[in-house]
């Protein structure tokens, strides 16, 4: 007689079993890292007006999130330099997993998922050797700790997916730091931040450097459009108030294209690209700046700078199906059309850096 | 000039005291525009009058017009960021010496756009406003290359055009924006968001006094930039910092109507970088590179360090603003 067990392994095994989707957890839009009026740090799941579906606490201040393309299951990292990844079931808010990275490393605060899910990707500061690592766990079985390499620079911070071909392209910032020093910056005059195309398995296939008088600006977060250009938003670390592009975009084989560059209203940025996402449509590029307050708007094709719009400690920014979601410190989501902002939701807690699209 | 600008505040703005945030509006807001438009339309006249580099009523108009903007400035949003005004009146810091190749080439070439200003207003920033004019007036180079007919007919396109830029802003604010920041509504939602953005008004004028204007030529112990210092042609560097602590004192203390400690403290802050300032001597902060004159420029930075706490810790929080969540963020 089969046994229930047996049974089961069964269905599942032949795929009977309705396996949980995003569906079965309200189908959020976004994920976001966040503070409640109390103090406390959360992640939650968001629909596309910016309404909070469900809420995660953590145990110290997150950073962006990483949705997984099939189950239900969202990964909130920690800001650097901490310590914790919690995978959370999005449809109970049960814990799946706390990930801790190997001793000697601390996260990044981003991470992003194999394409078909099997794997988690996290950006990692092995600091003793002040080298930029991807740490690789199992997905498919418990989050167990796979293997890493290295991210092809210092200072890996956000990662994606490639879109043109199967790989990652990482944004390393540059910037060596050690927890030992906290947050202090200990390499500026030699830093040499880079975008790194590796193959899943690791393999370096492509890096591009930007020419050595912005030697000085970080690339730290990235956009990818569907036909595999890659959009980054740079952070200055020379001096304050010099004009210097804060967005570019880079194709694989081809030189970049720094965005609005001489144009001084990127100095209202204030050196600090927060966020940066596309327009669905792929024509225009958004680059925020909790520092200045401002969503600046630029056209993929010409670079020019289309748009601003203030919004209080604006940062994260992700495409919505009329051009861009925005949010803020204050706890408001704003939708950016062509026609202008338009505040949706406003939330009793402040959304932390990053609105990760799901899906 | 300053008397009649004084003369026209006054004049327009009711005695009866309304909320403090309609008085920073017209006591402060707008009479600052004010200024400087009429002080900017004085420039031009003046650079009509006589456009030689060495004109002694040329250099005080334009000493006047550049303090009117320097005590306007940190009301940086509106009207002064339409089309990007506030930069074609002030392109600084311009570390790639985009000023003095842009006017360099002028020269050279003779453009003969600039006697149009409708043209001359599309050039690029860098050739436009009070830094690039302090080029002409100031600089060894710049005031002698070239002819001299073309030099006069620049520093008139360039004090025209900042007049121009001053009146547009001045219009707008009492044209539309002083109402939309009375009357929260459409542009600002509620006070809170007219409190925000005068507060950070007031915390990023501090921030540029710390970060730019002395932290600039300060650089570090070892690399100490004194050619960084604002304006230090015309020997405005230290006066621009002076202009900046007294026009700041005010809004601080509006902010803080209603709290006679906060203003106590703010008003002894102000006073100590102040003293500091006064006490310095060092008009370009050449003192940078001395080991022993660089100390009190530091001591000085370090009172508007304290400034600017003093705002983000006490100001902040009586305000309801937040000191921003992802702002004082760095990742």
């Amino acid at each position: 007689m089969t046994s229930r067990r047996e049974f089961l392994t069964g269905l599942i095994a032949t795929g009977l079993v309705p396996q949980a989707t995003w569906a079965s957890a309200g189908s959020p839009a976004f994920l976001s890292a966040g503070k409640d009026a109390g103090g406390n740090f959360l992640l939650a799941g968001l629909t596309r007006s910016g309404e909070i579906l469900f809420r995660h606490p953590l145990p110290a201040r997150g950073h962006a999130a990483a949705a997984h393309p099939v189950r239900p299951e969202a990964v909130a990292f920690a800001r650097r330099p901490g310590r914790f990844a919690d995978v959370i079931d999005c449809r109970t808010g049960a814990a799946i997993a706390r990930l801790h990275p190997p001793n000697g490393h601390h996260f990044y605060g981003h991470g992003t998922f194999s394409p078909d899910g099997s794997r988690l990707f996290t950006t990692e500061n092995d600091y003793e050797n002040a080298r930029g690592v991807i740490g690789v766990w199992d997905a498919a079985k418990g989050y167990r700790r796979l293997t890493s390499f290295s991210s092809g620079g210092i200072g890996p911070h956000d990662m994606l997916l490639r879109r043109d071909v199967p790989g990652l392209v990482v944004a390393n910032g540059g910037i060596e730091t050690h927890p030992d020093s906290g947050r202090a910056k200990l390499n500026l005059p030699d830093m040499r931040p880079n975008l790194s195309y590796l193959s899943l398995g690791g393999t370096l296939q492509e890096q591009m450097e930007l020419p050595q008088e912005l030697h000085l600006n970080s690339i730290r977060h990235l956009a990818m459009r569907a036909d595999g250009t890659v959009g980054f938003a740079m952070q200055w670390q020379g001096d304050v108030g010099e004009l210097v592009p804060m967005v570019g975009l880079h194709r694989p084989g081809t030189p970049p294209r720094l965005m609005a560059d001489d144009d001084p209203r990127v100095l209202k940025l204030r050196g600090y690209g927060g966020s940066i996402a596309f327009s669905p449509d792929g024509t225009q590029v958004g680059v925020t700046s909790p520092r200045g307050g401002v969503l600046q708007l630029m056209d993929t094709e010409t670079g020019d700078l289309l748009q601003e719009h203030r919004m209080t400690d604006v940062c994260g920014l992700a495409p919505s199906a009329n051009g861009f979601t925005a949010s803020t410190g204050t706890g408001q989501v704003y939708e950016v059309a062509a026609t202008g902002k338009r505040p949706l939701h406003r939330a009793g807690l402040a959304w932390d850096n990053h609105l990760i699209q799901i899906g | 000039m300053r008397t009649l600008a004084l003369a026209l505040t006054f004049a327009a703005t009711p005695l009866a005291a309304a909320e403090p945030l309609d008085q920073i509006v017209d006591q402060q807001i707008l009479p600052a525009f004010q200024e400087l438009a009429a002080d900017s339309a004085a420039l031009a006249q003046a650079a009509q009058a006589d456009c030689t580099s060495g004109s002694e009523p040329l250099r005080a108009a334009y000493g006047e017009a550049f303090d009117a903007w320097i005590a306007a400035s940190h009301f940086r949003f509106g009207p002064t960021e339409t089309d990007s005004r506030a930069f074609a009146l002030a392109f600084w810091p311009d570390s790639r010496s985009k000023t003095p190749k842009a006017l360099g080439t002028l020269i050279r070439n003779e453009d003969p756009g600039i006697a149009d200003p409708a043209q001359f207003a599309t050039y690029s920033i860098a050739a436009r406003g009070f830094y690039a004019l302090e080029y002409l007036l100031y600089d060894p180079q710049l005031s002698a290359a070239g002819s001299g007919a073309y030099r006069c007919a620049l520093t008139r396109a360039i004090s025209t055009d900042i007049a121009a830029t001053a009146q547009a802003i001045q219009a707008d604010w009492e044209q539309s924006y002083a109402a939309e920041m009375r009357s929260p509504g459409n542009r600002y939602r509620s006070e809170a968001e007219v409190t925000q953005e005068l507060f950070k008004a007031l915390s990023t004028g501090l921030q540029v006094l710390d970060d730019m204007r002395l932290g600039r030529p300060l650089g570090t112990f070892e690399k100490p930039r004194p050619a960084r210092a604002e304006a230090r042609r015309s020997g405005r560097s230290l006066h621009h910092v002076l202009v900046s602590l007294n026009t700041l004192e005010p809004l601080a203390l509006a902010l803080a109507d209603g709290n006679a400690d906060l203003q106590a403290k703010i008003t002894a802050g102000f006073s100590k970088a102040r003293k500091k300032a006064e006490k310095l001597g060092d008009p370009v902060f050449a003192g940078v590179a001395d080991p022993a004159s660089r100390f009190r420029i530091e001591s000085l930075q370090q009172e508007i360090k304290d400034l600017r706490s003093l705002m983000n810790d006490d100001l902040a929080p009586a305000l309801g603003v937040g000191a921003g969540f992802n702002s004082l963020d760095g990742d």
